[in-house]
Order: C-alpha cells, then sequence, then structure tokens
C-alpha cells in the first residue's frame, strides 16, 4: 500500500517532517515489467551507495553489540506506524545544486530519510516517481531499524513476542495455533519478528542452539530461518564475528 | 525546427478583471521554440506504455539495438552535465530502462515467444528514431515515451504541456493537510490555474474526492487542455475536475469570491535565464508556461490579485515559485499591496531545501 505523506519542510537542507496525513493509494494502471536478462548489466546509477549510508548511521553493529538500546524507545519503532514513524523523521532528495523546479528535467527521484531517534538511514531511487520513493524508502528504514536497533531482554523472564512466534516454523514446540501461518521473509510484518529474534540474538551472544531452546526449535531449524534473509543473516553473522564464532552458512 | 507562433501558443493574455499596469509588460508576443504545431480539436497522444503491443521483434534485434542505444548514452559522457547541466550517461542509461520497459511487452519468459520473437508496442524503426531524438535532439525522456511518473500517477505528457516536476508534488500535500482540518474546504470548488497536464487537478481531485469536492482547471492552450481531459479520465476523475479553456482567471468569472482553494505552478523563470536552460527544457518544453518575464514574478502576481477576488473567506491558496526571492517577493506584495487580503502566509522549502512555496489564506 503506498501511503501519501504531508510533509511541512523546514527551511534547512534537510526537512524535518512534523506533520503527516495519509489516504488511499490512487487505481494504478501500471505495474513494472521485470527487465530483460541482458538489462541486467546496465550502467549502475550513481548515487551515494548503500555503504555511504551505513557510514552515516550513528548506530553500528560492527562496533558496538551490545549496547544499541536508544533513549524513548519504550515502544519499539518498527511498531509505529507509516505516519508515526515518518513524523521522527527528515528527509531530502539527493539534489543539492541548482535552481531545481521549471529549471531541470533530470528525473532526480532518488529520496534519503534519516531517523532521527537512531540515525539510521534509508533511501530508494528505483522508481520513476519520487512519492512512490519515499514510501520503498520508509519500508526500507523499517526493516534497518529492525536490523540496527537492539532492545535488552530479561532472559530469566523471557517470553518471546507475538510477532516473533509469528516467523517461526509451526513445529516450534512453544508456537500455539493461534499464531495464523508462519510469516516469511517477504512479508512487511518479518520485519518486526526479525527485530524479535535479534533481540534474543544479542541476549544469548549469538549462539543458536541458545536461542533455539528458548523458542522451542532445533538448531538446525532456527539456522534455516537465519539463513532465509540475507540481511539476518548477516546481522548474526556479524555478532557471532565479534564473539569469535563461526558465521553461519 | 522551428515554429512560429500558432494559436496554441498565444500570448498571454490577462483578463480585464484586474487592471494591474504590472501585467501590461505580459501582454506581449511569446516566441516558441515547441516542435510541434497542433491543430485545434487537439487529440491527444496516446502514451507509449499504453498502445496496443502489434509489433514484434526478434530478440537479437532488440539485443542489438540495446547495445546501440547505450553506446550513444555513453558516447555522452558529462557532456551535456557540463554544457547545461543536462543528463549524463548513468542517468540516460537509466531512461533507457525505462524505455525498455514501457516499449516491450512483458517479461522475457513470457515476452518471448517460441520463435524468439518479442512483443513490442513501437516498431525497431520508431525505436531507434526515438532514442535518437533523446540523445541527439536533447528531447526530454517524458515526451519520448509520452508519460511522466508523478505520486501515485502516470500522466500523459507531449509535446506543448510542462512536464510536471516532482516539486510540484507538495502541493497536493499541502492541500490535503489543509482539507483534513476543513470539512467546508474539502466540500467546496477548487481551482487549478495553467494545469497542464492536470497533474495539480489530479492530484487535489483525489484528496477530495471522498468529501464531494471539485476542482476547476484551467489553461490557455488547448493542447493542455485535451492531454489534462486524457489525464482525467483515465483516472476516472471527470465528476471531479472540470476543464475549462482560457487564460488564468477568464474562464472563471462565475467563480468571483466562491473559490474554496487556488493553486498554480505559473511560469516563473525570468525571461533572461529561459536562454540558459538546460535543452530538454529551454528547447522542448513550452515557453508560455516557463516565461515569467522580467523577474518571473508576472503571473505570479496576476494570481495574487486574482486570489484576493476569486477566493471565499478562509479560502486557502499555494503558489510554486523561482526559489526564495520570489517567495520573499509574493510575500512582501500580499503584505503591502493586499494588505487585509490574506492571513496566515507562510513559505515553504521543496525537498532539496529551496523555499519554493507560498501558501495561506484568504481573510
Amino acid at each position: 500500500m503506498a501511503h501519501m505523506f504531508l510533509f511541512k519542510p523546514t527551511l534547512s537542507l534537510s526537512l524535518r517532517l512534523n506533520k503527516t496525513s495519509i489516504s488511499l493509494p490512487h487505481r494504478s494502471f501500471r505495474h513494472s515489467h521485470p527487465p530483460f536478462p541482458f538489462l541486467s548489466s546496465t550502467h549502475p546509477i550513481s548515487l551515494p551507495s548503500a555503504s555511504d549510508s551505513n557510514n552515516r548511521t550513528h548506530i553500528r553493529c560492527s562496533s558496538n553489540h551490545t549496547s544499541t538500546a536508544v533513549e524513548g524507545s519504550e515502544k519499539s519503532f518498527v511498531h509505529l506506524t507509516d505516519v508515526e514513524l515518518m513524523r521522527q523523521c527528515e528527509m531530502d532528495t539527493f539534489k543539492a545544486s541548482g535552481p531545481g523546479g521549471q529549471h531541470r528535467n533530470k528525473r532526480e527521484s532518488a529520496v534519503r530519510i534519516k531517523h532521527l531517534p537512531t540515525g539510521v538511514i534509508a533511501q530508494a531511487s528505483e522508481d520513476r516517481s519520487q512519492h512512490k520513493n519515499r514510501a520503498s524508502a520508509l519500508n526500507r528504514l523499517r526493516s534497518l531499524i529492525a536490523l540496527k536497533v537492539r532492545k535488552t531482554v530479561d532472559l530469566e523472564a523471557y517470553s518471546p513476542p507475538r510477532e516473533l512466534l509469528q516467523i517461526l516454523p509451526p513445529k516450534s514446540s512453544i508456537r500455539g495455533s493461534d499464531c495464523g501461518p508462519q510469516i516469511g521473509p517477504n512479508n512487511p510484518k518479518f520485519a518486526l519478528g526479525m527485530q524479535a529474534l535479534l533481540d534474543l540474538f544479542f541476549a544469548v551472544e549469538g549462539s543458536v542452539s541458545e536461542a533455539a531452546k528458548y523458542l522451542g526449535l532445533s538448531t538446525g531449524a532456527l539456522s534455516r530461518i537465519i539463513l532465509s534473509d540475507d540481511s539476518l543473516r548477516k546481522e548474526v553473522n556479524n555478532l557471532r564475528a565479534s564473539k569469535g564464532m563461526k558465521p553461519l552458512k | 525546427m522551428k515554429l512560429t507562433l500558432t494559436s496554441v501558443y498565444r500570448p498571454h493574455c490577462f483578463p480585464t478583471l484586474l487592471n494591474s499596469s504590472s501585467f501590461i509588460s505580459l501582454c506581449r508576443p511569446f516566441c516558441t521554440s515547441a516542435l510541434s504545431s497542433v491543430p485545434t480539436g487537439v487529440k491527444p497522444q496516446v502514451p507509449l506504455f499504453l498502445r496496443p503491443p502489434i509489433y514484434s521483434t526478434k530478440l537479437c534485434d532488440l539485443k542489438k539495438w540495446h547495445d546501440w542505444a547505450k553506446g550513444l548514452a555513453f558516447s555522452v559522457g558529462s557532456t551535456f552535465l557540463h554544457s547545461d547541466n543536462g543528463p549524463d550517461s548513468s542517468l540516460l542509461c537509466r531512461e533507457l530502462k525505462w524505455l525498455m520497459e514501457d516499449a516491450v511487452v512483458g517479461h522475457h519468459s513470457l515476452g518471448v515467444k517460441d520463435d524468439g520473437r518479442v512483443e513490442m508496442r513501437v516498431d525497431m524503426e520508431e525505436l531507434y528514431c526515438l532514442w535518437r531524438q533523446r540523445i541527439l535532439e536533447r528531447r526530454p525522456f517524458q515526451y519520448v515515451v509520452g508519460c511522466e511518473h508523478w505520486r501515485d500517477f502516470v500522466l500523459s505528457v507531449q509535446e506543448g504541456v510542462l512536464i510536471p516536476r516532482p516539486e510540484t508534488e507538495l502541493v497536493v500535500d499541502f492541500v490535503s493537510g489543509v482539507v483534513s482540518e476543513n470539512e467546508d474546504l474539502k466540500k467546496g470548488a477548487w481551482a487549478d490555474l495553467g494545469t497542464g497536464s492536470g497533474a495539480l487537478a489530479i492530484g487535489i481531485g483525489g484528496v477530495l474526492a471522498s468529501g464531494g469536492g471539485r476542482v476547476i482547471a484551467t489553461d490557455l492552450s488547448p493542447v493542455a487542455v485535451a492531454v489534462a481531459a486524457y489525464n482525467v479520465q483515465r483516472y476516472c476523475l471527470q465528476d471531479n475536475i472540470e476543464l475549462r479553456e482560457g487564460s488564468w482567471f477568464e474562464p472563471l468569472k462565475d467563480m468571483e469570491g466562491r473559490l474554496a482553494g487556488l493553486v498554480s505552478n505559473p511560469p516563473y523563470i525570468p525571461s533572461k535565464d529561459i536562454s540558459g536552460l538546460q535543452a530538454e527544457v529551454g528547447r522542448h518544453e513550452p515557453r508560455v508556461s516557463l516565461d515569467g518575464g522580467i523577474d518571473g514574478m508576472d503571473a505570479l502576481l496576476h494570481l495574487c490579485d486574482g486570489a484576493a477576488l476569486m477566493l471565499k473567506p478562509g479560502g486557502f491558496f499555494a503558489f510554486e515559485t523561482n526559489g526564495k526571492q520570489q517567495c520573499r517577493a509574493l510575500v512582501d506584495y500580499m503584505e503591502n499591496n493586499r494588505s487585509g487580503s490574506f492571513c496566515n502566509l507562510e513559505i515553504r522549502a521543496d525537498f532539496a531545501g529551496i523555499q519554493r512555496f507560498v501558501i495561506g489564506f484568504h481573510q
């Protein structure tokens, strides 16, 4: 679902959102076609790369694996609605020079969103419409926050939250039948479960077998979930590397 | 190719409704360098992606074209960028990918038939021609494919109609914010002046549709009116959006003091800057939709005067401008020359941080 956001930009280069509204998507009359195989070699678009963004994030898993809890994150950022999340962000386009507006025809519709409380940055440039790129960037931001922002877990009294249970396979011994079908990595709700799973992983210091116990799963079954999503696997392996453990493959 | 003035590119003929000497300068003919002359009773062009797939070509021929097109894009390097801040090779390659999406049907596994042919919405000869126009003539990509992606819409555009800009998307957000807090404005009649492709009217029409509000969109160009009508129809908004041909407020005489809202992205580029514009813009887009007179403010000042007359009490307006200087000048004008007419004036920036819009309310 595409959302419309109302931005009230300030006059600085980075524009802060402090008011939003939402509306239903409009009828769309086209869908994009997957590219032809020989198009995959298309010259990459020169935009700040993902690694650039990572350099700008204030929270770095590689340097600090344990204390990434953020002040005021009582309610998990990932649980916020699009409107609430956007309210905490500033957004800018990549264009910095020239008068813009009617002067320009460059189709620079790339969008970058920065989540102010955590410093996590997401961007999108694949669509022709800036509006749609904004929606994609926000989705991406949600996943990135799930990956980068950790909550402390009390292992003594640990009980997996519902969104984590939902990404577990039905064979988990603690997963009730009321959790519905298993949510996979392509479902936007996967980010919520992934965040809770990573919280647990950090608490057990990267041990798959320990985490598996808390989730009523075999080590193998939990590994399969971790390997089902590239970004999740990368985060887990970063953590394991910092603890001197072998990466999951 | 240069054509002399046609009936389409009439000079601004401001209505006599407002007799301000500042508009006299506008009542002079504009020269146009637009490419096409369009007869009256304009039939809008169908965008490439909506044309029927009646052509087919061998996959290897398509690949040959693609390699050629890519080579041409790479030969540009950053020449355009350095000459007039135009697109470089990487941007052109991205456009090439989009052109493929619009011209060729389906995924390779579905689109390629057993005999190794692909279905196309355009024949190979025209495809070569289109890319040559893009690179050698600097014809805007949006005119090449006949559409522009703007907000959630894919709007048809063609020569003679300004290509809607991403900056302008924000005006719809302003309106959406205002009507969410004011039922009365949501139910009212709005106007989009100089609608061009109909982008703002359609964006706002969609916002107002649920509350029963409507938009009257005006443009002096019959091409623009025809294209806007086509776009309105494609999004099934003809019950909410009415198109009227004429200059600015001229077709709105029946609405005096009755408009709930007024928006416009009028021509605002100072005349002296037109010759230095990026080739895609300066050579191909209608000058009448870009050139705002000596300081670029002619149409904006006219809109201010008209807004004071046409808006009902509490009515909202939003105008796009050339930047900080024009925003300030417009606010000054409203406060000094039209004191008492407007309130809650605000300058808003676009996403690149440029002060771009003046918004406010009628007293």
